[in-house]
């Protein structure tokens, strides 16, 4: 029943857009509906209820998060369920006279049943994840039913205004309750109520207090957030008469109430709760003196009697709550009632501004009669329930002390109450007082019954609780007995004798009045007074953190990826930092080796080239020279190391590449543009240095102590497994032989692509640029030297056989076929550079596409026939062969293998260089045909003879 | 032996079986004119595999000595990958051929990219998960740079790619550290050495590059500098592709790592992942409030998702595991939708991708606008819509692990990034009102909007029950 009660506004939700077409008295009634039958559901449960009995419903939903969807109610669940339920009703009444003929009514009543569903479910949920599931649901709903006004600035201005405050309240609180529902380890509301000293004693507890408070803060409007309320002001009346009287504002009280027994009774909270309160109180109170506009007077005098109910619940005390329950009712009826007197005047008179009404008690005399009961209530005038409360909340406050001073809040709290009777008689004096006036933008009269009715009815409630208190005792108790968890028995009288409270009444009632006799000097001291204007606060605050943010943004991102490659770089180093400081490093293990006179001069030599290859890499002709430098160092440090086999690939690799590069640079500009300044270069340099430390510092850790490798596996097996003695080779073409294989196709592929690559620019817009080039500096006369051909000629068989050297004593020796490969094409690379391109073309055999597929096809046809043997792919097998005269050599697969690498290699390199040297004859190099068979003598200026 | 292996990687072999055959079918017919075809046909493809792994029902079993790992984690990834992927693709196909952009490689492409990410997620390797980044990573800096046309796009591939090699090389300078001091580059053999306490520097160094990598990957702060420039740089679809698969791909790898190969040490990296977490949530919420181009504020967002989930690897448990993969998956999902809007944003025929042209959309398209507005709330965070339900499932994993401050953080790095969703919604309700985009929008993107939309509202019930698939994956990755 409970639930059904619970999820009936969400059903009918649906109901007032299906039933617009049949008209908008149809429209209201199916809005009544769904909320009638909850409040008759409502009423057969409270009798058991007031008995302080706790129902409990639940339904699972997600059980693994802690969320389930139970609903409990108790005596605050039942009183404010009955006030949702109740105004919600009043309202739907109200506003179908309200609302004009063209604003479209379907979609208000269904904003407004969510809203209304929103709102039941946050009193009424068991468990706080529901409880927040609602609570971000009313925030969402209400910015609907704010906004719902679109042409209206103000409209959009409030409803934005109101989510963002509320909404990230909520979210907040989200933090608040996860923190809870760790320290009890439930999620649901009756445990957590039953945790109170758990909960205080943990130390999250403030963290939670606060983020929890927020969310309350935020929601009902407290000091520093109350300026949103007024904002919202722009909704249509029955919106505000609702959600900002009645409804949605006394959530956050209502959570504070909730949580009263488990959080209150600390000094962290007597200290927030009652001071945010009391400020909120005399400054709400203050500023609703001063407003012009009807609604906004209702507004922040609204956000002040929120402020005394904060208050009463900081005080922590069980007579305070039992005063803030019944004040909550008390200021539902006459605020409710005043905000729709409000919206009469504003629908009659087509204004709402105070200064241009006034006499409306001749024209409006219904309206007279339910405002003036209504806001002689709000001043605190005896008889009526506004001076019950308030008495009682002047008789706490009356002897309570504040931060060590016993009188601040008394006095405190009596200007905050005689500023609220000053405003409540204005509210009455300014517009219903004085004579008629003949400017009313429209002229007015007393609206029809329906519009009245609901006031009316909620005036008449004024008056009966206010003299007949012992009425509303019964819910009181049940509330504050669910608030409190105590078994209290309030008997509420309209005399207590001469109380302090009293005298603090009448000093308020009687200064009140004659602040009002003053008003016009009052008013333009506090017009000449400056004063913040939240809603400037807080539009120049987004403003600034918008700008804030984007700052922040810009510096960061700024699209340069120089910045975020030092970003990057920083956030490296720093994390490598951490794993440092980690610990784990052990004693070293290992002394430094000598260090000698060579090894000393090979490792300047190093830093010197590295160091002139940074600071003029704008050269790069020169710093391709250095790069050489380094390349060449590191092979001779291999060398002396001892690993003649990574010497020898180094120093090839590096042979190979500074030539391609060198060719390649040709075409290109010979120093690159500075686009950094000093100080952008300092700090990359900066930067760098320390990562450079950073990396070093760690080889350095980890080459003076032991580690378990993996050699010792290799060199154990490499001629056992692979039939070789050179483990290099040995790893390269078996035990890693998938990996060699892959490679060089990769290796292969690169060559391709950069064939076509450049093919493509060759057809493109480049050649014509290539074509159009103009060489800044003068070119050699003599295109090919006589002695380099000569040398280069000589030279090629004797490489030639260099490289098969290498690659046969691959297996057992330093060399194989990569570096073979190698060798054989700087052998012929020499050949294209001392003779010429087309030279060397014209006496190619075998196409360079050609090579690099038999290379793969060999290697892959080897691995292959491992099958053939039953043995995986690319498993080796090895044999020694005698035959006379020559001495016993061993042929193994891998040979075959190295064979189809060496190929690749080579088929590789060439094709770069013959694409390269495609640009080359693009920009109109010389090609010479036969370069030893002319005379030097004839071509002196230009090499440009025979194309 | 072998051919029960390659069972275990049917699907990624199929895949690329399809890509290569796709290709020689294109170049050797009529090369982009068949690009619609390959388009719809990898779509479908992709789903297909989506549907035949969520169907087969096996045990976690290894492939290639371990190198591969096909168990219910991997699975619960595989089917997340395949159909965003196939959705994005799905929705792409209309907005490339407007712009001249749907070449035939584009749908090959994606699909190669989509096998390096099935190949991430399966790693029982350092190097496969290095084969399957790479190949992902390659495939993802061409497509960035689609539109060769536009310098922006070109920029952002180039940048995409620089950066990218960074990542690699940081992630392999990890990946050789620990191959030096565990001994042997698998998973399941990096656990036995890196124990708890025990960790040796070489190792712990290796952890923390390799996490630094990743974080490159997943584009989680401070290493998500990228991620901006390529959002915002390349055409939109594949913006939208970039948001949803690889982040899926990238962030359950990075799980897979942590809890795969140093799941003993939980200790030594809890601490770099809530640091990762944290900067990532304030970073991507901070930044994204200042934006005006939709692109971009998409790429802080995803920033920040990425915080979150990274929140729940940060938690080591189990219930972590399975919040990040329920963070993910809602993610996705609302991530199709949110990028079926943006694509769909045109005026006079041509893209546009500022905020402020949405002013006042509500007007025009209440129901688009509607879809919309859920979206970005669900974005935000905000009960009771499924988004929340993802944040919340993290926070608790958080929170039970003793990461109290890392949840509050958390929620406050979410009550920032509350504004600036709201920001798009109050454009579209309030703004007023601009010159208006283009009414007519293709009924895919429409349909694709309100299924995301609408998974964000109905998915509250039980979350379509992936909370149960999402513990019994992390369960197979925590014992």
């Amino acid at each position: 029943m409970l639930i059904i009660m619970a999820l009936l506004p969400f059903l009918g939700a649906l109901l007032p857009s299906l039933m617009i077409r049949a008209g908008r008295n149809a429209c209201a009634i199916f809005t009544a509906l769904p909320t009638f039958l909850a409040l008759v559901i409502l009423l057969i449960l409270s009798p058991s209820v007031m008995r302080g009995e706790v129902l409990q419903a639940e339904l699972a939903w997600l059980p693994q998060i802690g969320l389930s969807a139970s609903f409990f109610l108790d005596g605050l669940g039942l009183l404010f369920a009955g006030m949702i339920l109740g105004v919600g009703l009043l309202i739907t009444l109200y506003a179908r006279f309200y609302l004009s003929g063209e604003d479209p009514m379907g979609q208000f009543y269904t904003f407004l049943l969510l809203f209304q569903g929103a709102m039941l479910g946050i009193v009424l949920s068991d468990n706080i994840l529901l409880l927040l599931v609602f609570w971000e649901l009313t925030s969402l709903s209400s910015f609907l039913l704010i906004g719902y006004w679109k042409h209206l600035p103000e409209g959009r201005q409030g409803a934005r205004m109101a989510l963002a405050v509320t909404g990230s309240g909520g979210l907040a609180m989200i933090a608040g309750m996860l923190i809870l529902g760790n320290i009890v380890g439930s999620y649901n509301l009756t445990d957590i109520l039953q945790a109170g000293d758990a909960i205080r004693a943990s130390d999250w507890y403030l963290p939670a207090l606060i983020l929890i408070l927020l969310g309350a803060f935020t929601k009902s409007a407290q000091f520093p957030f109350h300026f949103w309320l007024p904002q919202a002001m722009a909704a249509p009346t029955p919106v505000s008469a609702y959600l900002h009287s009645a409804t949605m504002v006394k959530a956050g009280v209502f959570l504070m109430a909730r949580m009263w027994p488990v959080l209150s009774g600390t000094d962290a909270w007597f200290n927030i709760v009652t001071t945010t309160g009391l400020i909120t109180m005399v400054l709400g109170a203050l500023i609703a003196l001063f407003k012009n506009d009807l609604k906004a007077l209702l507004a922040y005098s609204t956000v002040s009697q929120l402020g005394l109910m904060t208050m009463l619940l900081g005080f922590g005390t069980q007579v305070a709550a039992v005063a803030a329950v019944f004040h909550i009712i008390n200021h539902l009826t006459f605020k409710a009632a005043l905000f729709m007197t409000a919206g009469i005047v504003d629908h009659e008179t087509h204004t709402r501004d105070i200064r241009r009404l006034g006499g409306l008690r001749h024209l409006m005399p219904v309206t007279f009669v339910i405002a003036t009961i209504s806001a002689l209530s709000m001043a605190g005038i005896p008889f009526l329930n506004g001076f019950l409360s308030k008495e009682m909340m002047l008789e706490e406050a009356s002897h309570t002390g504040l931060f060590g001073s016993p009188s601040a809040l008394p006095i405190l709290a009596t200007i905050g109450a005689l500023l609220s009777v000053a405003y409540s008689f204005r509210f009455v004096v300014h517009v219903f007082l004085g004579p008629v006036r003949d400017d009313y933008p429209h002229k007015p009269h007393d609206p029809p019954f329906g519009m009245w009715a609901a006031p009316a009815l909620l005036a008449c409630l004024v008056v009966l609780i206010g003299v007949a208190p012992f009425l509303a005792e019964g819910i009181v108790t049940a509330a504050a007995n669910a608030v409190t968890g105590a078994d209290l028995h309030p008997h509420f009288k309209i005399w207590h004798g001469f109380t302090p409270a009293l005298w603090m009444s009448v000093v308020a009632v009687v200064s009140g009045a004659i602040l009002l006799l003053q008003y016009g000097m009052l008013d333009r001291v506090w017009e000449a007074l400056p004063r913040p204007e939240a809603k400037t606060i807080f539009d120049h605050l987004v403003a600034a953190v918008v700008a804030g943010a984007r700052r922040v943004t810009e510096i960061t991102h700024n699209g340069a990826i120089s910045r975020y490659l030092a970003i990057f770089t920083i956030a490296s180093v720093a994390l490598g930092w951490v794993a440092y400081s980690g610990g784990g490093l052990g004693p070293r293990t290992r002394d430094l080796l000598a260090v000698p006179l060579v090894v000393a001069v090979g490792w300047l030599m190093l830093i010197v080239a590295t160091g002139y290859v940074v600071v003029n890499h704008h050269h790069r002709f020169r710093a391709l020279v250095l790069i050489g430098v380094i390349g060449l160092t590191v092979s001779a440090g291999f060398v002396y190391l001892s690993a003649p086999d990574l010497a020898l690939t180094q120093i090839s690799v590096e042979t190979v590449t500074i030539m391609l590069l060198l060719l390649a640079l040709h075409f290109l500009p010979k120093v690159t543009p500075r686009e950094s300044s000093l100080a952008l270069r300092l700090r990359d340099g900066a930067i760098a240095t320390v990562a450079g430390l950073g990396v070093g510092g760690l080889a350095y850790a980890f080459l003076l102590r032991d580690t378990d490798t993996i050699s010792d596996y290799f060199i154990a097996n490499s001629y056992e497994g692979g039939g070789g003695t050179n483990v290099v080779n040995v790893i390269l073409v078996d035990f890693r032989g998938f990996d060699t294989y892959g490679e060089i196709i990769v290796l292969g592929i690169a060559g391709f692509l950069i064939f076509s690559l450049m093919h493509a620019l060759l057809d493109g817009p480049a050649a014509k640029r290539l074509r159009a080039r103009d060489y800044s500096q003068d070119r050699s006369h003599d295109r090919h030297p006589l002695m380099m051909v000569v040398v280069t000629r000589v030279l090629m068989p004797i490489a030639m056989v260099v490289g098969i050297y290498i690659f046969l004593r691959g297996h057992n020796a330093p060399g194989g076929g990569f570096v073979a490969g190698l060798v054989v094409a700087i052998a012929l690379l020499m050949q294209y550079m001392a003779s010429g391109f087309a030279w060397t073309q014209a006496r190619k055999r075998i196409e360079y596409h050609t090579l690099i597929g038999m290379g793969v096809v060999i290697a892959g046809l080897t691995g292959a026939g491992a099958w053939l043997f039953g043995q995986p792919f690319l498993t080796s097998a090895y044999t020694y062969v005698h035959i006379a005269p020559v001495e016993e050599f061993e042929l193994a697969t891998a040979m075959l293998f190295d064979l189809g690498v060496f190929l690749t290699v080579l088929g590789a390199v060439m094709l770069m260089l013959y694409s390269l040297s495609r640009i080359a004859r693009f920009a109109g190099e010389t090609v010479n045909m036969e370069p030893m068979d002319y005379d030097p003598s004839e071509h002196v200026d230009d090499g440009k003879v025979k194309v | 032996m072998i051919a029960a292996d390659i069972s275990a990687v049917l699907p990624e072999i199929v895949l690329s079986v399809y890509a290569m055959g796709a290709l020689l079918l294109a170049v050797y017919t009529r090369k982009d004119e068949v690009a619609q075809m390959l388009v719809w046909a990898t779509s479908g493809m992709l789903v297909l595999v989506a549907l035949w792994i969520a169907l087969s029902v096996q045990d976690s079993r290894t492939a290639f000595n371990g190198m591969f790992i096909d168990d219910g984690y991997s699975r619960f990834a595989k089917v997340m990958i395949l159909a965003s992927a196939a959705a994005v693709l799905f929705m792409s196909q209309e907005y490339m051929e407007r712009r001249g952009l749907l070449r035939f490689e584009y749908p090959i492409l994606i699909t190669l990219a989509v096998v390096g990410m099935m190949v991430m997620v399966s790693a029982g390797d350092l190097m496969a998960l290095y084969m399957g980044l790479e190949l992902q990573s390659l495939a993802l800096y061409v497509v960035a740079a689609l539109r060769r046309d536009s310098v922006k796009s070109t920029e952002a591939g180039l940048k995409y790619f620089v950066l990218g090699a960074l990542g690699s090389g940081l992630l392999l300078y990890g990946a050789s550290l620990t191959y030096g001091y565990a001994g042997t580059t698998q998973f399941a053999g990096i656990v036995t050495t890196a124990t708890e306490g025990e960790l040796s520097l070489g190792l712990l160094f290796g952890l923390v590059f390799l996490a630094a990598g990743l974080a490159f990957k997943v584009s989680a702060a401070p290493f998500h500098m990228w991620t901006p420039d390529v959002y915002e740089g390349s055409p939109t679809p594949v913006t939208a592709f970039f948001a949803t698969a690889p982040k899926v791909a990238a962030m359950l790898l990075f799980g897979r790592l942590l809890h795969g190969a140093f799941g003993e040490a939980v200790a030594d990296w809890q601490q770099i992942i809530a640091f990762l977490s944290v900067i990532s949530m304030f970073v991507g919420g901070i930044a994204a409030i200042g934006q005006t181009n939709i692109k971009r504020l998409m790429a802080y967002s995803s920033i920040a998702h990425m915080g979150f989930a990274l929140m729940g690897l940060a938690a080591g448990t189990a219930l972590g595991v399975q919040a990040m993969l329920v963070y993910m998956a809602i993610y996705v999902t609302m991530n199709i939708g949110a990028f079926a809007f943006i694509l769909s944003m045109e005026r006079n025929g041509q893209p546009v991708t500022d905020i402020a042209s949405l002013r006042m959309y509500s007007r025009r398209d209440p129901l688009r606008a509607l879809a919309m507005l859920v979206l970005m709330f669900s974005l935000a965070g905000v009960p009771p819509l499924v988004g929340f339900f993802g944040k919340f499932y993290v926070l608790t994993a958080a929170v039970d692990a003793g990461l109290t401050w890392l949840a509050v953080a958390g929620v406050i790095a979410s009550v920032i990034g509350a504004f600036y969703y709201l920001r798009i919604v109050y454009f579209m309700y309030f703004g007023e009102e601009t010159e208006p985009l283009d009414g007519e929008v293709q009924p895919v993107l429409t349909v694709f909007l309100l299924a995301s939309a609408g998974a964000m509202v109905l998915g509250v019930f039980n979350l379509f029950g992936i909370e149960a698939f999402a513990a019994a994956a992390a369960a197979t990755l925590v014992q």
